[in-house]
């Protein structure tokens, strides 16, 4: 009888399929709980503390973001409260929002939540993108905030006669198909005042998360890899 | 620097920021993983075969 081979027995490949099977479902579960506790939300006593969380807390809108190309890392990060001699955030320097830069935490939830909310209930995800989920068919909201077209010397703010991103962006929600903008306008989804400010809310905390630099290449904005 | 090993670099340290730093790190992980206990597990089922042949 001709001497039989590992390789052609089925119990060897039965036994490794059954490791890696194994081994992988342990894998993933442990991913999944450590994704979770990456993801999970800051607080305002974080950001008070100079904690940096990949997702900061609500009230990271009192604050200044910016997003700076950082040496170590590679890419961009965002960049909250201005930056400390590390590149990092030093969560000092704060900016008004809406008026206000002593936004509560539950205030501050409150808003986001309704953001959240609105941004549901208009299905903003059918044509753009948030955080790598949604169209492609409208720009990219994930670092909208951060887009100069928006700031203080923008055409965007210049066109809608606003004095501040937020009002800017809050008058463009309400009436998107007033402004030219490109040749996929926007339509006008019946967003009201307070949906807006919301909105505007909730896309100062989106540019807050830590993406790893994702979207990549956003060009546009200051500071980023091809940025002016 | 060369490319193969990298300063660690994640906002968090975490065993899964560790194996996603680069193509080696993972590299070695899932040799480490999959291959290895193949070998051990083809030993045994080696010799489970030669034991069953001697018979």
């Amino acid at each position: 009888m001709a001497k039989k081979s590992v390789w052609s027995d089925n119990r060897f490949w039965q036994r490794t399929a059954g490791w890696v099977t194994g081994f992988a479902s342990v894998l993933l579960i442990w991913l999944t709980f450590d994704t979770s506790a990456q993801i999970s939300m800051g607080t305002d006593t974080d950001l008070q503390n100079g904690v940096t969380k990949r997702v900061p807390g609500p009230t990271v809108i009192n604050y200044k973001i910016a997003y700076e190309f950082n040496k170590k890392r590679q890419h961009e990060i965002p960049v909250i409260g201005g930056m400390n001699s590390e590149g990092t955030s030093a969560f000092q320097e704060k900016e008004k929002f809406f008026g206000r830069d002593d936004w509560s935490e539950e205030e501050a939830e409150s808003l986001l939540h309704l953001g959240k909310l609105a941004s549901q209930t208009k299905n903003c995800m059918n044509c753009h993108t948030l955080l790598g989920n949604g169209g492609y068919y409208a720009p990219d909201l994930t670092k909208a905030w951060l887009d100069p077209a928006w700031g203080p010397e923008g055409s965007m703010q210049a066109m809608t006669s606003k004095e501040t991103k937020e009002e800017a962006m809050a008058e463009f929600l309400q009436n998107p198909s007033q402004y030219p903008t490109h040749a996929r306008m926007m339509p006008n989804l019946g967003i009201t005042a307070e949906e807006a400010k919301g909105l505007v809310a909730f896309l100062k905390h989106l540019s807050s998360i830590d993406t790893n630099g994702f979207p990549r290449n956003f060009g546009k904005i200051q500071g980023a890899v091809n940025g002016k | 620097m060369n490319a193969m090993f990298e300063p660690f670099v994640d906002v968090v340290p975490s065993f899964f920021a560790t194996l996603s730093q680069g193509p080696m790190t993972l590299t070695i992980f899932l040799h480490t993983v999959i291959i290895l206990p193949m070998f051990w597990i083809y030993k045994q089922e080696k010799a489970r075969l030669e034991q069953e042949e001697g018979n």
